[in-house]
C-alpha cells in the first residue's frame, strides 16, 4: 500500500469502516511510514473536532409544516381516489359501448351488469347526473390540486411523467388515472395538452371519454378547450351533445370554441 | 407476550409508498433532526436548512412511489435533499457564504465548566468559519461522510460518483478543513 491509498483510507479507518484485512494494512503502512503516522494523527484531530460540533436542533415550525404537508397529501390522495373512481363508476354505468378487446363472454355478462345498473341509476339522465357531481367535484379537487404539492414540481418534470406514462404499452387503472389527473389539473397547458394527446390510445375505454366530458366544462385555454372537442368527436362521445350545446351557446366562450362546439354538435 | 418490533425505516417507507401515509410522520421523527443540522452546517443557514428539509419531506411523499423494494431509505432520503439543496443554491445563484457559528449552535455544553465552555464555544466557532471556508462540494462530502448511518458507497451513490472518487474527496475536503482550522487559529482575533 502506498502513501495515496493509505490517506484515502484513512477517514474509514478512524470510523472502523474498513474491513480486517484493509484496515490492517492500512496500519500497517502508518506503522511503518512516518508522514502517514502524522497526517493520520492530525486528519483524526480534526474529525473528532467536526463531530464533536454541536447539533444544530430545528424550530418546533418544521414539525408542524410537515404534519401539515403530510395532512395535505393524504387529503390530496383520498380526493384523487374519490375522484377516479366516480369517473370510473360513472364510466361503467354510462358503459354503452363494449370495448372490441373484451371477450363474448364478458361482453355478456358486463351487457346483463349494465342492465342492472341502467335499472338503477335511471340510465342515461342519471348518469348525467352523476357526470354533473362529477363535474363539481373537478372544481373543488382542482382547488385543493392547485395549493397543493403539484405546482412544486417543475413542469419539465411534469411533463416528462405524462409523455413517459403515454409510452406504456399495457397501462393500469393508475397510469390511466394519472393522465387524466394530469389533463384536469395540472396548471401548464403544454402538460394537460399532451396528457389529453397520450389519452387518445385508451379511447376506448370508458374512463378516459368521461373524464375528458368531466373536464370540459372547468377547462378555460381555448387551445385545450378545442382539443378536447375535437377528442369527443373523434371518439364519438354522444353524451357530450348537452355540455357541447351549453358552450356552444356560452357567449363568454372563446369564438373558436364556440364554433369547435356547433361543428362537433353537427358531427356528433 | 412481547411487543411488536417497531418497524425499520425501510418497513415505514414501503408502507408510505403503498398510500399508509401516517407512516411518513415515523420517519420524519427518526430522521429530521439528522437531516436538519447536515442542511444546517451545509448551508450555513438555519431558516434555509429548515426550507430544505421541508421540501425533502415533500418529495418524499411526492415520489414516493419511486422507491425501491430493496433500499436504504437513508441514502434515499440523502439523495432527495441534495437535489432539494442544489435547488435552494441555484434559485439563490449563490454557494452558501460564511457560517455564522451562533445561528447554529443551539445551546452550549451545559457540562462544562464555565471557562472550558467558553473555550468549546470558540473552538466550535473557528471550526464553523472553517467549514464556511470550503467549497460547497467539499462541504457536502465531508459532511455525507460523517454521516454513520451512511457507507461510503452509499455517499457515493448520493454524489452520483465511484466510491473511489467519494473517499478521494472526502479525503482532499477534510485536509482542506484542516489547513484552515489550523491557519485560522494563527490569524489574530478581530
Amino acid at each position: 500500500m502506498n502513501c495515496q491509498s493509505c490517506q484515502e483510507r484513512m477517514i474509514e479507518l478512524a470510523d472502523s469502516r474498513l474491513d480486517a484485512s484493509t484496515a490492517a494494512a492500512v496500519r500497517s503502512h502508518i506503522g511503518s511510514c512516518p508522514a502517514c503516522s502524522a497526517e493520520f494523527g492530525s486528519l483524526g484531530a480534526a474529525l473528532a473536532a467536526l463531530d464533536a460540533l454541536p447539533p444544530a436542533a430545528p424550530s418546533p415550525g418544521l414539525a408542524a409544516r410537515v404534519a401539515g404537508d403530510i395532512e395535505t397529501e393524504k387529503l390530496t390522495q383520498r380526493d384523487r381516489a374519490r375522484w377516479a373512481s366516480s369517473i370510473r363508476a360513472a364510466a361503467s354505468a354510462g358503459g354503452h359501448r363494449p370495448s372490441r378487446w373484451v371477450p363474448v363472454f364478458l361482453q355478456v355478462s358486463g351487457a346483463c351488469a349494465l342492465l342492472f345498473l341502467g335499472f338503477f341509476f335511471g340510465d342515461r339522465t342519471a348518469t348525467q347526473r352523476q357526470l354533473a357531481q362529477l363535474r363539481a367535484r373537478v372544481d373543488t379537487m382542482g382547488q385543493l390540486v392547485e395549493q397543493s404539492v403539484l405546482q412544486k414540481r417543475t413542469t419539465g418534470d411534469r411533463l416528462e411523467t405524462v409523455l413517459t406514462a403515454g409510452t406504456v404499452k399495457k397501462p393500469d387503472d393508475r397510469v390511466i388515472d394519472g393522465l387524466i389527473n394530469s389533463m384536469a389539473f395540472d396548471p401548464s397547458v403544454n402538460v394537460r395538452l399532451n396528457a389529453l394527446t397520450e389519452l387518445y390510445s385508451h379511447a376506448d375505454q370508458e374512463v378516459v371519454r368521461a373524464g375528458v366530458l368531466a373536464c370540459l366544462p372547468r377547462e378555460t385555454n381555448p387551445l385545450v378547450q378545442v382539443s378536447m372537442i375535437d377528442f369527443l368527436v373523434a371518439t364519438k362521445a354522444k353524451e357530450a351533445g348537452p355540455e357541447l350545446a351549453k358552450l356552444a351557446a356560452d357567449d363568454k366562450a372563446d369564438g373558436d370554441v364556440r364554433e369547435a362546439a356547433h361543428r362537433a354538435i353537427d358531427l356528433l | 407476550m412481547e411487543p411488536d418490533a417497531p418497524l425499520s425505516d425501510h418497513e415505514l417507507m414501503l408502507a408510505v409508498r403503498d398510500g399508509d401515509l401516517d407512516c411518513m410522520g415515523e420517519l420524519f421523527e427518526r430522521h429530521h433532526r439528522p437531516l436538519f443540522g447536515y442542511l444546517a452546517k451545509l448551508t450555513g443557514n438555519r431558516t434555509a436548512a429548515e426550507d430544505i428539509a421541508q421540501t425533502a419531506f415533500q418529495r418524499m411523499l411526492k415520489y414516493r412511489h419511486t422507491y425501491r423494494d430493496q433500499g436504504s431509505f437513508t441514502a434515499w432520503m440523502y439523495h432527495l435533499a441534495r437535489r432539494c439543496a442544489n435547488d435552494h443554491f441555484r434559485k439563490s445563484s449563490s454557494a452558501p457564504v460564511g457560517i455564522d457559528p451562533a445561528a447554529l449552535e443551539a445551546h452550549a455544553d451545559d457540562a462544562l465548566g464555565a471557562a472550558e465552555a467558553a473555550a468549546s464555544r470558540d473552538d466550535h466557532a473557528l471550526l464553523h468559519r472553517a467549514l464556511g471556508r470550503l467549497d460547497r462540494d467539499d462541504r457536502e462530502v465531508l459532511l455525507l461522510s460523517r454521516l454513520q448511518e451512511l457507507s461510503f458507497s452509499e455517499v457515493a451513490g448520493i454524489l452520483e460518483c465511484s466510491v473511489g472518487a467519494a473517499r478521494v474527496r472526502a479525503h482532499r475536503a477534510l485536509r482542506t478543513l484542516r489547513d484552515h482550522y489550523l491557519q485560522m487559529q494563527k490569524e489574530p482575533l478581530t
